[in-house]
């Protein structure tokens, strides 16, 4: 199921939020506010919140001892409103991943002797009671429980088979942790030339038919047998439902085959992720730029498990999409951005000014980090409109070169119009948040004037730039299987079988449980 | 010893598993949506309740519709790789002779005279349909015509003008009745491997008359 609230790490910001739970939770014994204060700003302390429309509605913290190898559950609150739910429990099992990432042999508590349902979650995550303090809560004189949970502490890399297919690719990739075994791609993107773009249920039955031969082939080249396989990933959003719920009914099959856990896992973050199996790691705090054919989001991801934000995304077509729709509007083939970049050779990207969308200052103060490429695909349209009736007009008057206009012009400038866009907003992200890293992902990277423009910007700025090989770009299997990897090596507890394929699944859920 | 493990999403979500053509356990949800999120569970549960692993079943059955296209690919898919994780050898079955053999086996005795008429939403308005026999020696449905889809008042028409008054069944699909079909099939050499979908009609999407015509839409 996939949880209404988001979790991130918490920052002093919070502290007002997290005092109003607090003094409601522990109503004789709160925290004082600089007690507070200083366990959020603290060396070696980890906090989280949990947030539901913007608003905390519950938090948790651990304070590590490296020293003692130890660490302790510093504190747990969920407001009323929100109990019963999982929240609490969702929150202990990130502390214990937290402890399980620093190495932490072993986390301590200590609960109430009279908050049974505290004891009795404690007790179900494997926390077993040490001893009991006398008279520990002042002035409720109340006896405190102290509980521990030992840590098994593993090493080996789990071996992970992702499964993607939440547009026109069916791909499967198998990781051994951070390393990439296979990256098998089946695209149908031929069978959506004739329509001019991904027709979702030609999709759907595409991905049906490719899953075999394509799990086959991954296996292949892997050099493993799926009894070696350790856990299944597979993308459950966003994407094509119809498309996404192929992907989601096989890996389902597939874990309960073979008695292995499932991790359901968001396809943007694993677009993001999947530096980590170029270079090891994904280097935090970073922008990423995703751009494909249903996807042109700018995230700022200050923690690829905990911390992913939506910053801005196209509020009409994605980038691919206006390729598509350029190409189709020039007479070039689908998909449009092949086409689009050969077509613009030799020409000139400053011939035709076409607008740039949501540019414009008014437009700045609300959708500074959205998109928009309706409108111009519309000017690419009318302006070429325009041209052939001139040439037309040209011709019937026997006026030759009347009208006559370049293609190369019109491709090279509605080119330059979206690389331009794209790469302003992400380089004014990088630039306004202080964040010194652009990751770009998605399809469209391909594009060569994009990856340029993009080099040139961030060169300019002395912002690093990432473009991970194109076949990880496009959507595949290895992101989802990388994705998966980092949960399972944070520790993480896997899916439920009851998950569904969730086509606006947000940026903020990670895994669904 | 065989175990098979039958999966039908045609309509609802209907999983079985069956240890020598006895069923030993059995889950249908009703529910024709949501087949992507209870597949993985009706498996699960099956399993459990025959205190089995999924590599301890030797064959999968799928029914391949026909039914509208979302639902039925889930639980192909599943069939698929369930099929390969547990090194099991695949068959498909027409879900509708699932439906046949449950309302035989209810009484309804067809005849080529006097066949049965399985029916099932196919949603806008039509129904997927085929007529049968009766049963072969081997207990297999005789399909007389069929799967395909039409709208009732065509298919009315089409069985007025053979001359036909056929028996008809408001049955569910069940997976323990699919998988009875493959066992009947298996016996009669019939049963096939073949676990392509059953749509019965093509993607809904048209294709642009012209390049460049979009543009002028556009304007327009």
């Amino acid at each position: 199921m996939s949880t209404p609230w988001a979790i991130r790490l918490a920052d002093e910001g919070d502290l007002d939020a997290i005092m109003t739970i607090e003094e409601a939770c522990f109503t004789s014994d709160a925290w004082p506010r600089e007690s507070m204060r200083d366990e959020l700003v603290g060396a070696e302390r980890y906090y989280l919140v949990a947030y539901l429309e913007d608003q905390v509605i519950a938090y948790a913290g651990l304070a590590k001892n490296p020293i003692a190898g130890a660490a302790d559950v510093q504190t747990i609150a969920v407001g009323h409103a929100h109990r019963g739910l999982g929240l609490g429990r969702e929150l202990m099992q990130r502390l214990i991943a937290e402890a399980k990432r620093s190495g932490l042999a072993k986390i301590f508590l200590e609960v109430r002797a009279d908050n049974e349902s505290a004891q009795s979650l404690y007790r179900s995550l494997g926390f077993e009671q040490v001893r009991v303090r006398p008279r520990y809560y002042q002035p409720d004189d109340v006896d405190a429980i102290e509980m521990l949970l030992p840590i098994e502490v593993t090493n080996r890399e789990p071996l992970v088979l992702g499964i993607e297919s939440s547009c026109d690719e069916t791909g499967i990739g198998i990781v051994r942790g951070n390393t990439l075994l296979a990256n098998v791609i089946s695209s149908s993107m031929d069978a959506h030339a004739r329509f001019g773009g991904v027709v979702p249920e030609v999709a759907a039955r595409a991905h049906l038919e490719a899953l075999k031969p394509t799990l086959h082939e991954a296996l292949a080249k892997a050099q493993v047998s799926l009894d070696e396989v350790d856990a299944i990933a597979v993308t459950n959003g966003p994407g094509l439902a119809g498309a996404l719920m192929v992907g989601v009914g096989a890996a389902k099959a597939l874990a309960v085959a073979l008695g292995k856990p499932i991790y359901a896992v968001n396809h943007l973050v694993g677009h993001v992720g999947v530096d980590i199996l170029e270079r090891g790691k994904l280097e935090t705090p970073t922008i990423a730029l995703l751009v494909s054919g249903g996807h042109t989001s700018l995230l700022l991801v200050r923690d690829l498990l905990n911390d992913v934000e939506l910053l801005g995304e196209t509020i009409d077509d994605a980038a691919g999409e206006a390729f598509d729709k350029v190409a189709r509007i020039l007479g070039l083939k689908y998909p449009g951005g092949p086409e689009i970049d050969r077509a613009a050779e030799g020409g000139d990207p400053k011939a035709i000014r076409f607008p740039r969308g949501l540019t414009l200052p008014k437009d700045m103060e609300r959708n500074r980090y959205n998109f928009s490429f309706s409108g111009l695909k519309t000017a690419v349209a009318r302006w070429v409109e325009v041209a052939e009736g001139q040439a037309q007009a040209g011709r019937a008057t026997a006026e030759a070169g009347v009208g006559e206009y370049s293609k190369a012009d019109v491709a090279a400038s509605f080119r330059e119009a979206v690389a331009d866009v794209l790469v302003s907003k992400a380089v004014n992200a990088c630039l306004d948040l202080g964040v010194k890293r652009l990751l770009l992902g998605g399809g469209v990277v391909a594009n060569k004037r994009l990856r340029e423009l993009a080099a040139e910007r961030c060169a300019k700025h002395g912002i690093e730039l990432r473009i991970p090989a194109l076949s990880l770009c496009t959507d595949n299997g290895a992101m989802i299987a990388a994705l998966g990897a980092q949960l399972i090596m944070d520790g993480r507890a896997p899916s439920s079988l009851d998950f569904g394929a969730d086509s606006t699944l947000p940026v903020t859920t990670v895994q669904t449980l | 010893m065989s175990v098979l493990l039958a999966i039908d999403t045609s309509a609802g979500t209907s999983v079985a598993l069956l240890r020598d053509g006895l069923v030993l356990a059995e889950v249908n949800l009703e529910n024709h949506m949501k087949h992507a999120e209870n597949i993985g569970g009706a498996i699960a549960t099956v399993l459990r309740d025959a205190g089995l692993a999924g590599i301890e079943v030797h064959r999968v059955i799928v029914g391949r519709g026909p039914a509208p296209f979302t639902g039925l690919r889930v639980g192909l898919a599943a069939a698929v790789m369930f099929a390969e994780g547990a090194g099991a050898k695949l068959a498909g079955v027409v879900s509708l002779d699932a439906l046949a053999l449950s309302a035989i086996s209810a009484g309804v005795v067809p005849s080529a005279s006097k066949p049965l008429l399985v029916t099932t939403d196919a949603r806008r308005g039509e129904v997927y349909w085929a007529l049968y026999s009766g049963l072969d020696r081997h207990g297999v449905p005789v399909r007389m015509q069929g799967p395909a889809v039409a709208k009732p008042g065509a298919l009315a028409q089409l069985l007025s003008l053979e001359g036909l008054e056929p028996h008809t069944t408001v049955q569910a699909v069940t997976a323990s009745a699919l998988a009875e079909v493959a066992l009947a099939q298996d016996a009669a050499g019939t049963l096939s491997g073949d676990v392509t979908a059953l749509y019965l009609r093509a993607p809904d999407a048209v294709e642009p008359k012209s390049p460049g015509q979009f543009g002028k839409k556009v304007s327009s």
